[in-house]
């Protein structure tokens, strides 16, 4: 049947001739032609967006754990939709991070915006970006970056370390970014003000990640950049945990403190990040904090049924005394063998609809959904 | 179909010859017209089942075409109307959670719509106001979706997410004018609304239920045999 001629002058009584060549035609093409020219995809972050730096993926592993076969993280489906295949640039050797050619995935599993302990590798995004920047961008680049997970983590420990401690983590983290005397000021002052300057540390984070993405991103070229914003992750299970403690150990108002104070200090970074970016057309804020909250309080929305366990089995014991998992044995052949948790639908496939694969990453199905988070965010701005 | 229309023009013709001299769109006439169809979509749409961002709706988007319409006048006042047009291209715009994301897809039209009409005043009139009611069958097909709705899905270039709209029966209340220009040339200046609702379904699986509804303003030039 050649669909093109119903094109024509249609006739009166002929409806339901119409409709029955219309069963036949049928539709369901697609123009998959973005609606920008980007013609590579750039990576900036931390293990959210690592495409295999360590020899593996910071989630459930595919058939194979990097490249062909691997589970598609969110930045490399997005970058499909462009046709474009992201590989790690920076291949860790179990020493030194070795810069791979050709290959546009800077980001590395544990990286910081604020790395303290190695603010000259690979594991500082703004080491990532600096490499990248100094790489150059072209027009026809589209940047994806991810950050500040680990630091607003690092932040919650060093906090929750001050009464073992006597703040000393918590202010030598703080001092950082901040100046000295405004540190031991507020710490001083009370435990009012003592939160309130994680607060003012989460700011100045955001100052710094904007100020690099402006220093060596933007103004090397590149025209189009999405940065996610910081999730909530006080929903992660390894918080949660942290969190239940807190509950145990000092009464649930305790533990009701942290996570407002966790809440709010994220909620600090998000709003500094916007205010600095705010009318910057080159670049989008990909509101992972809303998204990431909205699926935790409405599973159903997007078809998780859990989203609180992860679906790697544990491993070990941290210095922490939290939980451990080792991805590079969390695979998908091995969860659909093992029997489900109790509870869990979807027989051998149990998995694939929970949002956590360790205490702290997503799934690959919850990889999916950021990639179509940013791809909602990349369309708005003209760029998909 | 184009050979089914000349015939259509034949037939009409040879009745004009067979016919007596008639009155203006008095029993018997047959007009033919030509003229432009707008189709604007009143969207109420439902939201796409899950996985999606809550509330992710659809707008669709007016299109205009060639038109035209074949009106036998069974008495004085009685006609029956059939309206003809090119296909309508309309895009699918994203609404609600994904407002602002632009085209995710495109769907053809083909409104096919019979109507009864009443037009009131004398044939001879100057002017004459009408009122119809049509049955129309909406054929919707021909859809193509963008790398915007694969992206918005979790399709890829290689396993792009498409759509499919059911095609649907609805009823289109009318009003309209015919304007006499001379003997045998009138103006005709007819609005419908038709109420037809659709579901859209994607290759994910996924679904959204929209009432179309559109307002139809069709403006044409008609010839009485």
């Amino acid at each position: 049947m050649n669909c093109q001629r119903k094109g024509l002058w249609t006739p009166l009584a002929i409806a339901t001739v119409a409709a029955a060549a219309l069963s036949a035609c049928g539709g369901g093409g697609s123009d998959t032609t973005p609606a920008a020219p980007i013609s590579s995809v750039k990576v900036m972050g931390d293990s959210l967006a690592d495409s295999g730096t360590f020899g593996y993926k910071f989630t459930v592993q595919g058939s194979a754990p990097t490249g062909a076969g691997s589970t598609p993280i969110w930045p490399e489906r997005v970058a499909a939709n462009y046709g474009v295949t992201l590989c790690p640039k920076y291949q860790f050797t179990g020493a030194a991070f070795n810069a791979a050619a050709g290959c546009g995935n800077y980001a590395v599993g544990g990286a910081r915006i604020n790395n303290v302990t190695a603010p000259t590798s690979a594991a500082s995004i703004l080491k990532q970006m600096g490499d990248a920047g100094a790489a150059g961008f072209v027009d026809g680049d589209l940047v994806l970056i991810d950050g500040g997970a680990n630091d607003a983590s690092d932040l919650i420990g060093a906090y929750l370390q001050a009464s073992a401690d006597k703040g000393a983590a918590y202010a030598g983290l703080l001092s950082t970014l901040l100046p000295p005397g405004q540190v031991s000021a507020a710490l001083i002052a009370g435990p009012t003000t003592t939160a309130q300057i994680g607060g003012a540390y989460m700011v100045a984070l955001a100052d710094k990640f904007h100020d690099a993405i402006a220093a060596n991103v933007l103004a090397k070229g590149a025209k189009r950049v999405a940065v996610l914003n910081l999730p909530s992750i006080y929903n992660t299970p390894r918080l949660q945990l942290v969190l239940k403690g807190i509950a145990a150990s000092a009464g649930p108002v305790a533990s009701a403190q942290v996570l407002a104070l966790s809440k709010g200090w994220i909620e600090a970074f998000n709003t500094q990040l916007n205010a600095r970016f705010a009318g910057e057309e080159r670049v989008t804020i990909v509101d992972f904090y809303t998204s990431f909250n909205d699926q935790v309080v409405h599973p159903e929305q997007f078809s998780f049924t859990n989203v609180t366990d992860p679906v790697c089995p544990i491993t070990g014991v941290g210095a922490d005394r939290l939980p451990t998992y080792t991805f590079p044995t969390c695979t998908a052949a091995s969860l659909s063998a093992m029997t489900p948790p109790a509870g869990a639908t979807g027989g051998a496939n149990w998995w694939q609809t929970y949002v956590f694969a360790d205490g702290f990453h997503p799934t690959p199905y919850a990889h999916q959904l950021l990639s179509q988070l940013v791809a909602r965010s990349i369309s708005r701005a003209g760029w998909l | 179909m184009k050979k089914k229309f000349s015939l259509g023009v034949v037939a009409g013709a040879l009745l004009l010859v067979a016919a007596p001299i008639a009155q203006a769109q008095s029993a018997g006439s047959w007009l033919i017209r030509g003229g432009v169809t707008r189709i604007s979509p009143d969207v109420d749409s439902g939201n796409l089942t899950s996985p999606s961002f809550a509330n992710t709706q659809v707008d669709v988007l007016p299109a205009t075409q060639l038109s035209g319409g074949i009106t036998y006048m069974f008495t004085d006042h009685w006609a029956v109307d059939v309206p003809l047009a090119l296909p309508f291209n309309h895009d699918i715009v994203g609404a609600g959670a994904i407002s602002g994301v632009g085209k995710i897809g495109q769907v053809k039209s083909l409104p096919v719509t019979i109507f009864a009409q009443y037009r009131f005043l004398e044939p001879q009139a100057r002017i004459r106001p009408y009122v119809g009611l049509g049955l129309t069958y909406a054929s919707l097909y021909k859809e193509r979706s963008t790398a915007t709705l694969s992206g918005l899905t979790g399709g890829s270039p290689g396993i792009p997410t498409t759509l499919r709209s059911d095609s649907r029966f609805g009823l289109s209340p009318q009003i309209g004018v015919s304007i006499a220009l001379n003997e045998r040339l009138s103006l005709d200046l007819a609005y419908y609304k038709t109420f037809v609702r659709t579901r859209t379904t994607l290759s994910t699986g996924q679904s959204i239920d929209v009432k179309l509804n559109p307002d139809t303003i069709a403006i044409g030039l008609a010839y009485r045999f």
